[in-house]
């Protein structure tokens, strides 16, 4: 590990809370390591997952947001929203091999200025041991993870999960958390093969042998998944290399 | 204060960013100066980058339409009303029974042994006769649309549908007691509940001139599992009614069956004169209840284990009182629906802060006071019912009211209808609207956006973004603050 690297991080702050929080901390002069570079929001739940990986496209080592504690949020529950879409984002980053800690959600109050620069601490050194964020060697999961939390069915999914699991569906039936919590899993890990192999089709004529080899997901995946993305109008055949089929992208 | 200094030098004081160098910068890094300066740096070319793309943003200004509308015409209804009405608001009192009163009609004194019977005729003849109040009896509400300032209902009375227009709304719509199916409640004429008892005696004294033994049992439906809160004012209903009954007849036997007597307060006097008229309080615990049998044609048999002699006993009576739950009525669900209210775990009203916001709600505009609320003695409701009314009065009293402009905008072009948008808003901010030709599309009702921006992160289409906090104005610090 590079002893001089020195994490730059990107920390959404919600502005009742954790901003405040940060506030405080410099009111009361509270140390902490100069890693995070803040972006005021009103409420964590603006945070888009897509602005995450926006940050490490554009450098950042590591995302911080802080939001209020659940119960407390200023606007009575948009942090719960921010926890399920951060918990997408952490199992997205996992399967795309980036890993969970380059994010890192968590609830600080107004008044909880030791505990704000103690998480700062802590993420940072989380970050600094995993070392700089490369983001040329994961361009093509950047881009992939791009597509699939640009899709509107991971966002609809993690949007509704709270409606159909405490409220009601619009047949008045409640959906079992487990099961909810299984298909989301599900169309993440679908959704982001999906995006992965676009991205591939994006790079040129390839097979599906070739395709399996740069994503590390087996063949018969890469069939599956191929087929979803046909039928959307999303990859087509470009041509054959003898007998072995070729496929690109498509304009949808 | 920043956006003061600006209001003042002629810009819109939307045109302002906040690169914060110190408090989080200057401050927290004292060993640090050099990784500091970096980042004040970067900090000053993300706040740029931000402010190169500022909007001015027009301040909101919304209307408000004095009148308000009360819906219950229990005690909590009327005391709010003739609240609002003497301070000189045109109130609506819509009630869905016959006659005003709700549960009060079934009490005949509180606690202090004040009148009940007497002080509601008194108020539902000033609710009656006030100028400033029309009240609505056997009515029912079938829509209610709108915001804050600007509500829009709709009343039915019979075949009659009428119109209303108010700029705030106060929920009393009360609550009832609980039906329980244990105990033989439903199955034998000897089993009540609540106040059945001192009514079946006050109609019929020679009924009482022939019995032997009363019981009561408390907490049924309450604190268990399917309602695990107390409902406050049963055991002081209990004891009031057993010393009444000791009074008129002292060599009747009456037993209390409770699991912790709540007689908090001044009411503990009454739970001391019930043990000196000779009332017996037998303790149970709620994995071994009563157990209550037929006893013939003339009687019924209660089998409880008897918390000081740590034996069972049976206990031969003639009539058996439960004190069961109090829950939310019928109608509470739709009414929370129609206005955007929300409903705790209990069914019951969830106001907006415990502590801070007790009567509010985080729907801008509407009130809740009573029953409704939570299980409460008839001095409460009137007590709150008040602070609903001065809460409402506070918005009526102003002309226009100002709206904090970072809100959010739907591109309608980008929508498809699919109602996320409307299902995350705490606030009833956003909602669907039926589109001729396209079905549906998200509507912006910017007077109730708090601007927390759930909307715009939740869209599958990205079709929402925040005004103050736009999409390409937070990218752009990213990018600047992330390429420095």
């Amino acid at each position: 590990m590079n002893d001089s690297f020195k994490p730059k991080i990107l920390a959404f702050l919600c502005n009742w809370c954790s901003y405040a929080g940060a506030d405080l901390a410099g009111v009361s002069r509270i140390q902490y390591p100069p890693s995070i570079r803040v972006v005021r929001t009103m409420c964590s739940g603006r945070v888009d997952p897509l602005f995450v990986i926006e940050a490490l496209k554009d450098g950042f080592d590591g995302v911080f947001i802080g939001g209020c504690h659940l119960g407390d949020c200023h606007y009575q529950d948009g942090n719960v929203y921010t926890l399920k879409r951060m918990d997408m984002l952490a199992q997205l980053l996992d399967i795309s091999g980036i890993g969970r800690n380059r994010m890192h959600l968590r609830w600080a109050s107004a008044a909880e200025a030791q505990t704000f620069a103690d998480y700062i601490t802590e993420v940072t050194e989380v970050i600094t041991t995993m070392g700089p964020f490369d983001k040329t060697r994961y361009s093509l999961q950047l881009a992939a993870l791009e597509r699939g939390l640009t899709s509107p069915r991971l966002r609809w999914l993690v949007g509704i999960d709270r409606q159909v699991t405490e409220r009601e569906n619009v047949y008045h039936e409640k959906t079992d958390p487990e099961q909810f919590k299984k298909v989301l899993q599900n169309a993440m890990e679908t959704e982001y093969q999906k995006a992965l192999i676009y991205e591939l089709l994006n790079q040129g004529p390839v097979t599906v042998k070739e395709m399996s080899e740069k994503s590390g997901l087996p063949v018969y995946t890469i069939s599956l998944r191929l087929n979803d993305l046909e039928r959307g109008g999303l990859a087509a055949l470009s041509g054959c290399e003898g007998r072995t089929p070729k496929f690109v992208s498509a304009a949808a | 204060m920043f956006q003061e200094t600006i209001r003042e030098a002629g810009l819109n004081p939307y045109l302002f960013e906040f690169a914060n160098i110190r408090d989080q910068n200057s401050w927290v890094h004292q060993h640090n100066p050099e990784a500091a300066t970096r980042k004040a740096k970067d900090l000053v070319r993300m706040a740029v980058a931000k402010a190169s793309l500022l909007e001015p943003i027009e301040p909101l200004q919304i209307e408000v339409n004095p009148n308000a509308l009360v819906i219950g015409g229990g005690v909590a209804g009327m005391s709010a009303a003739l609240n609002l009405a003497d301070q000189g608001f045109k109130t609506f009192l819509v009630e869905r029974e016959g006659q005003l009163g709700g549960h009060a009609l079934h009490i005949k004194e509180t606690w202090n042994s004040e009148n009940v019977g007497s002080f509601l005729e008194e108020y539902k003849n000033q609710v009656q006769a006030h100028k400033n109040i029309e009240v609505l009896i056997g009515s029912e509400i079938t829509d209610i649309s709108g915001f804050v300032g600007n509500f829009t209902t709709f009343v039915k009375t019979g075949d009659m549908e009428r119109e209303i227009q108010h700029g705030a709304v106060i929920l009393a719509t009360g609550g009832k007691a609980f039906e329980p199916d244990e105990y033989l409640y439903g199955q034998s004429e000897r089993v009540s509940k609540w106040h059945e008892i001192d009514d079946l005696f006050e109609k019929e004294p020679e009924k009482l001139a022939q019995t032997q033994g009363v019981a009561f049992i408390q907490c049924v439906g309450s604190r268990e599992p399917d309602r695990p809160y107390c409902s406050k004012v049963c055991c002081t209903a209990s004891v009031k009614s057993a010393i009444l009954l000791k009074e008129k007849k002292p060599d009747l036997r009456v037993y209390i069956l409770y699991r912790d007597l709540r007689t908090f307060g001044l009411r503990e006097a009454l739970y001391q004169k019930a043990r000196s008229l000779g009332v017996i309080f037998i303790r149970y615990t709620v994995d071994e209840k009563p157990i209550v049998q037929k006893n013939g044609d003339h009687g019924l048999l209660i089998t409880v284990m008897d918390h000081i002699l740590q034996r069972p006993i049976q206990i031969p009576i003639d009539y058996l009182n439960l004190a069961t739950a109090i829950i939310p009525t019928e109608g509470q669900k739709q009414i929370a629906r129609m206005l955007k209210v929300p409903l705790n775990d209990n069914g019951f009203y969830l106001e907006a802060h415990i502590k801070l916001r007790p009567v509010d709600f985080s729907t801008d505009g509407v009130f809740v006071c009573g029953l409704a609320h939570y299980p409460k003695p008839i001095e409460e409701s009137i007590a709150q019912a008040q602070a609903a009314a001065g809460r409402a009065a506070g918005l009526l009293v102003q002309k226009t009211i100002d709206i904090e402009p970072i809100v959010s905008m739907v591109d309608e072009e980008k929508c498809i209808g699919c109602g996320l948008c409307e299902s995350s808003c705490s606030f009833g901010a956003i909602r669907l609207k039926k589109v001729e030709g396209k079905g549906f599309r998200a509507e912006n009702y910017s007077a109730l956006c708090k601007g927390c921006g759930v909307c715009a992160a939740a869209c599958p289409q990205r079709a929402i973004d925040m005004k103050h906090f736009r999409e390409q104005q937070i990218r752009a610090a990213i990018h600047a603050g992330g390429t420095a």
